[in-house]
């Protein structure tokens, strides 16, 4: 890598990320203890959640345990496996607004679900009730 | 290659767009002719694989709504149906998926420096686990295939959550039930309507509205004993077996209550038959109607495994919507049909081991299909998904071997190992989601 081009990518860079330093070339290398250190803690982790379910915190306890144990599998190979802590923040930027998204998503799919679970077939031998008040009149 | 470090913006040659002349001294030769540079040509790739992960992400998610809403108004189906999944084949394929991801990421380091031995390693060792993915894959799915623990209609278990037979809708397990099919046309017992899992209901032969009206027995002891019930409803608290546990007590005919128990009910719906009433058997006949090329025919099970001689059933049939192969059989209005006699034999005697987990399994509950159409609807998404990087680490492996990755063009590998993580990433969600329900 050429000198100007490690300056004008650490000029671009730099501000934007503590651990600019790291960078090799065109973008950060990840260290073989970084990397084995990740790998390994997922495994503890998918160890851990199996033996979780084992347990009966009750049913809600143990969803939010695994799914507590899922995002932070999850956080680790985002920040880790997939570079994110050292890369630009733009790319953060794209991928929470990604998961923002989703969970708009889920959230305004929630918000009026119980509206739906009733089916009312029309059933021409016993109409609803008329709505009670005079009748509309013309003019 | 031409050397001009410090002409970073001199302008483009003519030079077969190779960008060798970019001004950093060591292009690769697959730096793109409208780059700037390296860096330009990589980052560019990086903010492209971002979007798609984005994207990506969003495209998931409408799966995951699917489950959450599910789960949310129906959790009973999820916390009985995950029973039918192996938690053992899904933690393998996380961790396979979690060291294959650990090895693209170190293809991503290897090729950074130069590693080339090192970068042919881990994409090998990525592609082999990836296939080691899609072959636990391949078992589980075949399982289910076999089993008929399937999506939509076609989810028709021969085996309930906890291992034990199951009597089924379309009775296509084969060798297992101790179940009749009778035939109106010929007032005689058939082996069975259904001999292909795509055979629909809805679709070939003739559907019969049946209700049953009685039924004629006759026990091992040789006694016969008729009584009457409706087939549709639940099965009755009170065994007319006499409430003995076992199947083989269940067996004697002179415990069978005459007709007087009319108003009892047997359950039509799929499930264990054993688990209704504490564990005692009952009558069950199946789904109603049964639909059978030849005829129009009523599928009677008997959940309780015991051997009986001679059956006979009287039943009361409305018109088939679509009587075109039953002919004029029943062409407007009801009638009453008797069927001849039968032999019930059952193939498969339920161990005490079984009948226990069939009581703990508990009846299961309606819609179970729905478990299993988002299981591989998200599951097959991502199998495809491991499917393409399959190809793309291929792809990759080949280049690495012609040695065309270098530390100033690694863009390919880093972009394919990202795609990687995000499939591994989702496998991390779906495997508590699907495998490790309480």
């Amino acid at each position: 890598m050429s000198a100007a081009a490690v300056d004008s990518h650490h000029a671009e860079d730099a501000h934007a990320d503590p651990h600019g330093d790291d960078h090799h070339g065109l973008a950060h290398v990840a260290p073989v203890k970084v990397l084995l250190a990740t790998g390994g803690s997922l495994l503890v982790l998918t160890i851990v959640t199996v033996l979780a379910t084992k347990v009966d915190f009750g049913a809600n306890i143990n969803l939010a345990l695994a799914m507590a144990i899922a995002v932070l599998k999850a956080t680790l190979v985002v920040l880790f496996f997939m570079h994110l802590r050292y890369d630009r923040l733009f790319h953060s930027v794209i991928f929470v607004g990604a998961i923002l998204a989703a969970a708009l998503f889920v959230g305004f799919t929630l918000m009026d679900t119980n509206q739906y679970q009733q089916t009312n077939i029309w059933n021409p031998d016993a109409p609803p009730a008329a709505p009670i008040g005079p009748r509309p009149t013309n003019g | 290659m031409t050397d001009h470090p410090h002409a970073p913006h001199e302008p483009h040659g003519d030079d077969l767009g190779h960008g060798a002349d970019h001004g950093h001294g060591h292009g690769s030769p697959f730096i793109a002719h409208h780059y700037d540079d390296a860096q330009h040509q990589f980052d560019s790739g990086k903010l492209g694989i971002w979007l798609f992960l984005a994207q990506e992400v969003l495209f998931f998610s409408a799966l995951f709504v699917a489950y959450i809403l599910y789960r949310y108004h129906h959790p009973e189906i999820y916390s009985y149906a995950h029973q039918y999944l192996d938690v053992k084949y899904g933690a393998i394929n996380t961790a396979v998926l979690i060291f294959s991801s650990l090895t693209a990421a170190w293809a991503v380091r290897c090729a950074q420096l130069n590693q080339k031995r090192g970068l042919i390693l881990c994409l090998a060792t990525t592609i082999v686990c990836a296939c080691a993915f899609l072959g636990i894959k391949y078992i589980e799915y075949s399982h289910k295939i076999h089993e008929h623990i399937l999506f939509g209609r076609y989810f028709d278990p021969c085996v309930s959550a906890g291992g034990g037979e199951l009597l089924t809708r379309n009775n296509n397990c084969a060798g297992t039930k101790s179940t009749v099919v009778w035939d109106f046309g010929t007032g005689t017992p058939t082996a069975g309507c259904f001999t292909e899992i795509d055979q629909d209901p809805r679709r070939d032969g003739v559907q019969a509205d049946c209700t049953v009206k009685e039924y004629e027995v006759s026990g091992p002891e040789g006694k016969t004993e008729t009584f009457k019930r409706d087939i549709t409803g639940q099965c009755p608290e009170e065994s007319p077996f006499g409430g003995e546990a076992t199947s083989s007590a269940a067996a004697g005919g002179g415990k069978l209550e005459p007709g007087g128990k009319g108003g009892e009910s047997v359950q039509a719906k799929g499930g264990e038959a054993a688990a209704h009433g504490g564990g005692k058997p009952c009558w069950r006949p199946a789904f109603q109607p049964a639909v059978c090329k030849k005829g129009v025919g009523i599928l009677v099970e008997y959940g309780d495994n015991v051997e009986r001689e001679h059956t006979r059933i009287k039943a009361e049939c409305k018109a088939a919507p679509k009587p075109s192969d039953a002919g004029d059989l029943f062409a407007d209005k009801p009638q009453n049909l008797e069927l001849g006699k039968a032999a019930i034999h059952p193939r498969h005697q339920l161990t005490v081991h079984e009948q226990h987990e069939l009581e703990a399994a508990g009846p299961p509950p309606e819609h179970i299909n729905m478990f299993f159409t988002i299981y591989f609807a998200m599951t097959g998404l991502h199998g495809i998904h491991v499917i393409f990087g399959i190809g793309v680490f291929l792809w990759l492996l080949i280049r690495a071997i012609k040695g065309q990755f270098t530390p100033d063009y690694f863009g390919p590998v880093d972009y394919a190992a990202l795609y990687w993580h995000i499939v591994d990433l989702i496998w991390i969600f779906l495997f508590p989601l699907l495998y490790l329900i309480h």
